[in-house]
């Protein structure tokens, strides 16, 4: 299949969705399929949605000042509901300073402030699960993408 | 160029859109044409007079100046209060104090989903005992504190004066109880379910505004909803939707507009565009003042003349250059004043990158002090009246709002949000403000034109965490050690009273002076209305109801 299946939505407490309410219509106009969860998931329902979805990558968008702790205990969940190998990527309000550690906590893209939808739709398709099975023989370009470099062209609340 | 200057053609700043900022067309120029249907008396009158076009008061600032607010709330109660000291000596004139994210959403700050929130966005007040720490030495008959907050926020304060002793009918300050803005800006079913949403409005609504006649009631809060995707056309047609729906509804419970009208203030927004923000003040006082008066029969002046509490627009601000955001804060807060607004909070520069640290606080205190006082923004009443474009504009607005709220009580407030139809326009609005970002049709400076090649990060304000666990410890020990039978005894009121459709509040209030938190009140009112305890399904009641 060449259908990317994505699901999108938030966690916790965070109500601010215009973003991740219009990036998901723009990847529906892109031909990306979104299953989109809303707000005010738990950690265990969004990984379990990820799961039921069986979806080729997962996207969180944040607007509150917590979301190292989430994005930890997100990927703890999504381990324990046996899809760790779904990518991962977060947007919204992430500070510049965060972005090693949520590397490290295993996202494969972050897209903050200032970020482009074209970098965004880029990510999508270079690194769904979808690719890595339909093209196994070519190389999977999983974080061969830098999403800093684009020019400015969103607005901050893009994710 | 041989030399590496960029060429004089790409820094032109040439005109990059003839719309207003919320889509309106405009034209080159205006004149006695483009006003001529306006009639003095009818359509504008003098400040102070009716319909209010050019103000509330006859002699706006000279009279009262507007409450000049300064936002504050992080951590536990104790850093917030230290924050409303700091703000009160750089000569804030109110304070309005801000939340967590849990705190407004009813949430218990041990709740096992979600307590990674705890204190960061805001300041976290689950009990009454935290109250009563954030309000040690606070004159609550005398300090004028906004809650930027909506659910138990009322119920709290007034167990805090029952329990202090203080008559209902002296408490100061002012909260905002649309619960329907909830549901249609981010909290959705799970938290704000439409039903829920109406129910709470009026419960809070009546109540306060028959026992607390000196607590401002910020509705509609309009504010949240400009910020989800509003226009500020739609912000006058979903603002007075819900005004409206909430007058007919406490109508039926035998509250007349009169009654309730003076309580209420419109909590709004002043974005970017000085000019459309002036006509929108200005359309607003006049739309809610004939509406009153010819639909609602309402004949106090205090309840046709409108209050507005004005904040900033926080989305406008861009995290890219930051110090940017200070002359965005400075021509909103302007627009705010020549529309005639009573209050203004204005938003620090940094807050798209952090919650605002106290330098930032204080430039945004300094920035209203300048205009108050050096620019002369206050001098005059409604100092854009008679203009040919602002009068226009007026009308322009004007007539938009009158129209989609004419579409949206021909379907029903409730039904439009319960089936997303509000939400769908607000989706739309975000979509379009992102198609034209995209193409260029409109620029946001340091954004999408005029970037940095290198933008460096803000620091950032840091939360004592240390201190917000020990906060939550603290509350986890009030839950083991209270008196757990009175407590199930006043739970068991709000469960019975709700159930019966009856006004729970001073229900709510006696189980929260029993100690009972946010999290059980809410969470027991939720279910005698027929939604789960908890939004997040983790969680079940510690009590049983008979249904």
């Amino acid at each position: 299949m060449n259908t990317v299946r994505c699901v999108l939505g938030m966690l916790g407490t965070d109500a601010h969705t215009k973003g991740i309410r219009t990036l998901s219509r723009i990847f529906r106009d892109a031909g990306v399929e979104v299953v989109y969860l809303g707000e005010h998931n738990t950690y265990e329902q969004f990984a379990a949605s990820v799961a039921a979805e069986d979806a080729d990558l997962a996207g969180v968008s944040f607007s509150t000042a917590g979301y190292v702790k989430h994005v930890d205990a997100l990927m703890r969940a999504l381990d324990e509901a046996g899809v760790d190998d779904v990518p991962v990527m977060v947007g919204g309000l992430i500070h510049a300073d965060d972005e090693p550690r949520l590397r490290e906590l295993g996202v494969s893209g972050i897209f903050g402030p200032g970020s482009t939808t074209e970098s965004i739709l880029d990510f999508v398709f270079s690194s769904a699960r979808s690719n890595t099975e339909v093209r196994s023989d070519t190389e999977v370009q999983t974080d061969a993408h830098d999403p800093t470099t684009g020019r400015l062209v969103k607005s901050q609340d893009q994710v | 160029m041989s030399d590496g200057f960029r060429s004089p053609e790409d820094e032109t700043v040439g005109l990059s859109r003839t719309a207003t900022w919320g889509g309106l067309e405009t034209k080159v120029s205006y004149g006695p044409d483009d006003i001529a249907s306006v009639d003095y008396e009818r359509d504008l009158g003098d400040p102070g007079s009716f319909p209010f076009t050019r103000g509330s008061f006859p002699q706006m600032y000279r009279s009262r100046m507007w409450t000049l607010r300064n936002i504050v709330g992080y951590g536990a109660p104790e850093d917030t209060r230290d924050g409303i000291t700091r703000s009160l000596a750089m000569g804030a004139t109110g304070v309005d104090v801000a939340v967590d994210n849990l705190t407004a959403e009813a949430l218990d700050p041990d709740h096992p989903a979600v307590s990674a929130d705890a204190g960061l966005e805001g300041l976290s007040l689950p009990s009454l005992r935290d109250v009563e720490r954030l309000l040690e030495g606070v004159d609550i008959t005398r300090t004028d504190i906004a809650y930027h907050s909506t659910m138990l926020i009322y119920p709290m304060v007034a167990a805090y004066a029952v329990k202090h002793d203080i008559p209902l009918d002296r408490i100061q300050g002012s909260h905002m109880p649309d619960h329907y803005q909830l549901t249609l800006s981010g909290w959705g079913d799970k938290i704000m379910p439409a039903d829920l949403a109406q129910r709470a409005t009026l419960d809070c609504v009546q109540y306060a505004a028959a026992h607390s006649p000196r607590w401002s009631l910020g509705l509609p809060q309009a504010y949240d909803l400009r910020e989800r995707g509003l226009t500020p056309a739609g912000e006058i047609a979903f603002g007075m939707a819900i005004t409206m729906q909430v007058l007919t509804d406490l109508a039926e419970r035998g509250m007349g507009v009169d009654e309730v009208a003076p309580s209420l203030a419109w909590v709004s927004i002043t974005d970017v565009d000085l000019f459309e923000e002036v006509a929108k003040f200005r359309a607003l006082r006049r739309i809610w003042a004939r509406t009153l008066h010819d639909r609602f029969g309402a004949t106090n002046p205090r309840s046709l003349r409108l209050r507005i509490a004005c904040h900033t627009s926080g989305r406008s601000l861009t995290h890219q250059q930051p110090l940017n955001n200070l002359a965005r804060a400075t021509v909103q807060t302007l627009a705010a004043l020549l529309g005639g607004v009573q209050s203004v909070e204005a938003c620090t520069y940094d807050e798209p990158v952090c919650i605002p640290t106290h330098e930032a606080r204080e430039l945004a205190t300094r920035t209203q002090q300048i205009l108050a006082h050096e620019v002369g923004a206050a001098r005059t009443a409604d100092p854009l009246g008679g203009s040919y474009y602002v009068e226009a504009l007026t009308d322009a607005v004007e007539a938009e709002a009158l129209k989609l709220l004419g579409t949206i009580e021909e379907r029903g407030l409730v039904k439009s949000v319960r089936d997303g139809f509000l939400e769908s326009l607000m989706d739309e609005h975000n979509y379009t403000h992102e198609r034209e970002m995209a193409a260029g049709e409109r620029i946001k400076v340091g954004v999408n034109r005029f970037a940095p090649e290198q933008d460096e990060a803000l620091p950032r304000f840091k939360v004592d965490e240390g201190g917000v666990e020990r906060h939550v410890q603290r509350f986890v020990e009030l839950k083991r050690t209270r008196d757990q039978d009175a407590l199930a005894a006043r739970i068991a009121d709000v469960y019975s009273v709700t159930r019966r459709g009856d006004n729970p509040t001073e229900a709510m209030m006696d189980a929260l002076i029993a100690d009972g938190s946010i999290g059980e009140v809410w969470g027991t009112v939720r279910m005698a209305m027929g939604h789960p305890y908890d939004p997040f399904r983790v969680l079940e009641s510690p009590w049983e109801h008979s249904a």
